[in-house]
């Protein structure tokens, strides 16, 4: 619709004339613009000049600096999205950012928005502020497509709603005949029941402890984090962004160097280095793919075998038949769909992308297994899988570390959830406790005392 | 078309390199002889050991201009040991061992300090042109043995030791980065250093070997090249690193690190390499050769670019 991808057939309508366009830049000049998931915004401009750019003010041959900033005010007054208006865009938080893509979307005198995702980087009371803003435009008589996986955010956004699977549209429909159950039956095509696994039975007190994580500090990152987690064990960490998760994640893998703390496994202490945590048997599914996942432009096989290639290294060079026969069989355990494993990774689709890194992670063998985000950018059948996979894992013994922002998959499949915020574990909630309520209260009740531990027994509730 | 779009995507130089070598030779008198090929083979030497390990570091996601400096002031090392003990292994070695400090110094400034790696082998390079002007005290030196012309001019089965020695190179260079584990790490850094971070490739490590490799390499094709001339002299010109430079991106290996291959350098330096042998066979102006060398390096880096951004 905004001109990025030539249709091969079919075309578009604008007012009821046909409309062929050329690019993005023709897009915007008939008022069709998009707020992308991924950001494109100029890091080292300010705030104005992103929001203003390929439309400023002029006044003869220079840039008018003043009508832009008033046009930039106003802008923002009628939206209350604010963001600080001399700032670099590049020192700004990710939520910040976003704000300035919506602002520079709405400044153009749209009348169709596309919102891709808006919300998969924001904090949840930001992503309540941006739904407001999405309604505000639509009553004044812009029309927005939104884009998202989040469901209750359809639900509560949309007028009509059109579900895909598969390049295909399923149905279009009023959004008051559609519930939650109803969108996710329709996009997996099974029934809302198949989407998590039943869990995967949980440790008892002899279960050994594979990984004793205690006090672990990093300057600004997180403080005096500790934890275990026994073998065959879930343990979801969950909190808002920012909250440090991810970094003790990578702290507990090794690539990043804790300035105090023990990272223990079976009696060995690790010392902040990917390598000694990968012959350790740990493996991690980092949160970003792209940025910190797969190397696009090489081939399955390269990017399943780069941390494992040693153990192919013969005195002649790689073995390449005995290698490429491995990853053939780390990719059958993991489910990847891929035609040929010579295909450069970035032609499968984003959830064969991440089975990529969790066939890859399966090699190692891992005994700890941290997955960071693994179902982000996950199509709904592909999470199916990769639930499957972490509770076989699970059940072969191994210890696993699960960082998400999606609280129902924190629920679904842990055994036991902490919930950090402000980079301290802030609560602990096992059982019945272990509710969503429950953890977005301890998230966000950021008071920093000392750790609440909710252990019940069956039956009670908090 | 679409069929013949990934072929040619991935063996274009080749098959331009090809075509262009049968062009010259149903058209151009003199070009197909023994005598000519040899020549091309034997001039191309010095460039194709440098820009096959060149590959590497670009592979790597690293620029190295350095080289041109190692080329032109590793011989001048090797010639001041050779006329001091008259032992040319002696003096191969410290023309090599020069490149290869120049190179691991290189890789520690861009991996260490997180100089871009433009701007600090710029930097190491007028130190190393410098070096050169006060090793042989501004002045041209020539051999003092019958061991070092050697070198590089001794024939086996018709060619040069020095085409032979730019083969054995090449040869290693390819095995290196195709076949070995070390190989598959510099793709991984340069295409994307915080995921091969991850996966637990040694990151700073691995550049920096790709550095010292590379001016290794570039001193040993200093040596090669004084070999060949019977004397080197102290200069600060850049042109050697740019013709290296031109044979990696013709070839088709991304200025931006991740992708490419030796094959692609030693076809992308006989394609420059033809077409000069084309032009001088034609009599064309050597001033008219830059701008034409200029623009058809400028085309190839344009095709490149825009055959990636096709949709797969």
């Amino acid at each position: 619709m905004l001109g990025v991808h030539p249709p091969d057939k079919g075309g578009l309508f604008l007012d009821g004339s046909p409309l062929q366009l050329s690019g993005p830049a023709e897009a915007a000049a008939h008022g069709l613009v998009g707020v992308a998931q991924e950001l494109s915004l100029l890091p080292a401009m300010s705030v104005v000049d992103n929001i203003v750019l390929g439309s400023e003010e002029r006044a003869g041959l220079f840039v008018n600096d003043r009508a832009n900033r008033r046009r930039v005010e106003s802008l923002i007054d009628r939206h209350g999205l604010s963001v600080p208006l001399d700032a670099r865009v590049g020192s700004l938080s990710v939520a910040d950012q976003q704000k300035v893509e919506i602002l520079r979307a709405l400044g153009r005198q749209s009348r169709l928005v596309v919102f891709d995702e808006p919300t998969a980087r924001l904090a949840s009371h930001e992503a309540v502020e941006l739904r407001r803003t999405v309604r505000e435009l639509a009553d004044q008589g812009v029309a927005v497509v939104y884009v998202s996986h989040f469901l209750h955010e359809v639900l509560s956004v949309a007028d009509s709603i059109s579900i895909m699977r598969d390049g295909q549209i399923v149905r279009t429909g009023s959004a008051h005949q559609e519930t939650h159950d109803s969108l996710v039956e329709a996009m997996t095509g099974r029934s809302i029941g198949d989407v998590f696994p039943p869990k995967s039975p949980p440790p008892d007190e002899d279960t050994p402890v594979v990984i004793r994580v205690e006090e672990l500090s990093k300057d600004d990152q997180f403080h005096d984090v500790s934890f275990c987690i026994r073998a065959g064990e879930i343990v979801g960490l969950a909190g808002l962004v920012g909250a440090g998760r991810s970094e003790v994640a990578h702290a507990v893998y090794g690539a990043i160097r804790p300035r105090a703390g023990v990272v223990e496994m079976a009696g060995t202490r690790l010392s902040g280095s990917v390598q000694r945590g990968l012959a350790n048997g740990i493996s991690l599914i980092p949160e970003s793919r792209r940025h910190q996942g797969l190397v696009a432009g090489r081939s399955v096989r390269d990017n399943i075998t780069l941390p494992h290639l040693r153990r192919f290294a013969g005195r002649l060079g790689m073995r390449v038949k005995q290698e490429h026969a491995a990853a053939g069989e780390a990719c059958r355990e993991a489910g990847v769909r891929a035609e040929s494993l010579s295909l450069p990774v970035n032609a499968l689709s984003g959830g064969n992308q991440q089975k990529v890194l969790f066939a890859r992670a399966m090699m190692g063998e891992p005994r700890l297994f941290i997955a960071d985000e693994p179902t982000r950018g996950v199509d709904v059948g592909s999470k199916r899988a990769i639930y499957d996979v972490l509770n076989q894992l699970a059940r072969s013994g191994c210890a696993i570390l699960l960082v998400s922002s999606e609280l129902e998959e924190v629920v679904k499949l842990s055994h036991r959830v902490l919930v950090m915020s402000q980079g301290r574990v802030v609560a602990e909630f096992a059982g019945d406790d272990m509710t969503e309520a429950n953890i977005l209260g301890a998230a966000f009740d950021a008071g920093g005392g000392p750790r609440r531990v909710f252990q019940s027994t069956p039956g009670e509730r908090a | 078309m679409s069929r013949l779009m990934p072929v040619m995507r991935r063996y274009g130089i080749a098959v331009v390199t090809v075509a262009l070598f049968c062009f010259l030779a149903a058209t151009t008198d003199g070009f197909w002889s023994q005598a000519n090929f040899r020549n091309v083979l034997d001039q191309q030497s010095a460039l194709l050991i440098a820009a096959s390990f060149a590959t590497i570091t670009m592979i790597a996601g690293g620029f190295d201009l350095s080289v041109a400096s190692v080329y032109v002031v590793a011989p001048l090392f090797a010639l001041q040991v050779e006329s001091a003990t008259g032992n040319v292994p002696l003096a191969v070695l410290v023309g090599v061992a020069v490149g290869l400090s120049v190179g691991l110094a290189n890789g520690i400034v861009v991996t260490v300090m997180k100089v871009n790696s433009f701007i600090a082998t710029l930097a190491t390079s007028f130190m190393v042109f410098g070096a050169g002007f006060l090793i042989s005290d501004r002045s041209v030196l020539r051999t003092s043995t019958d061991a070092y012309p050697a070198i590089a001019r001794t024939r086996f089965w018709g060619l040069t030791t020095a085409t032979w020695i730019a083969f054995a190179v090449v040869v290693v260079a390819w095995v290196l980065l195709s076949r070995t584990r070390f190989g598959r790490h510099v793709y991984a850094v340069g295409g994307n250093a915080e995921a091969a971070r991850l996966a637990g490739v040694p990151v700073a490590r691995v550049q920096t070997i790709a550095f010292g490799l590379a001016g290794a390499a570039a001193g040993l094709a200093g040596v090669v090249s004084s070999s060949r001339a019977l004397s080197a002299l102290p200069s600060d010109d850049f042109s050697f690193v740019f013709g290296v430079i031109a044979a990696v991106v013709v070839g088709g290996t991304s200025i931006a690190g991740g992708e490419g291959a030796v094959w692609r350098t030693v076809a992308g330096a006989f394609f420059i390499a033809l077409m000069v042998n084309g032009f001088n066979l034609h009599q064309v102006d050597p001033i008219w050769q830059r701008v034409i060398q200029g623009g058809v390096i400028l085309g190839a880096v344009a095709i490149d670019s825009w055959t990636q951004r096709r949709p797969q």
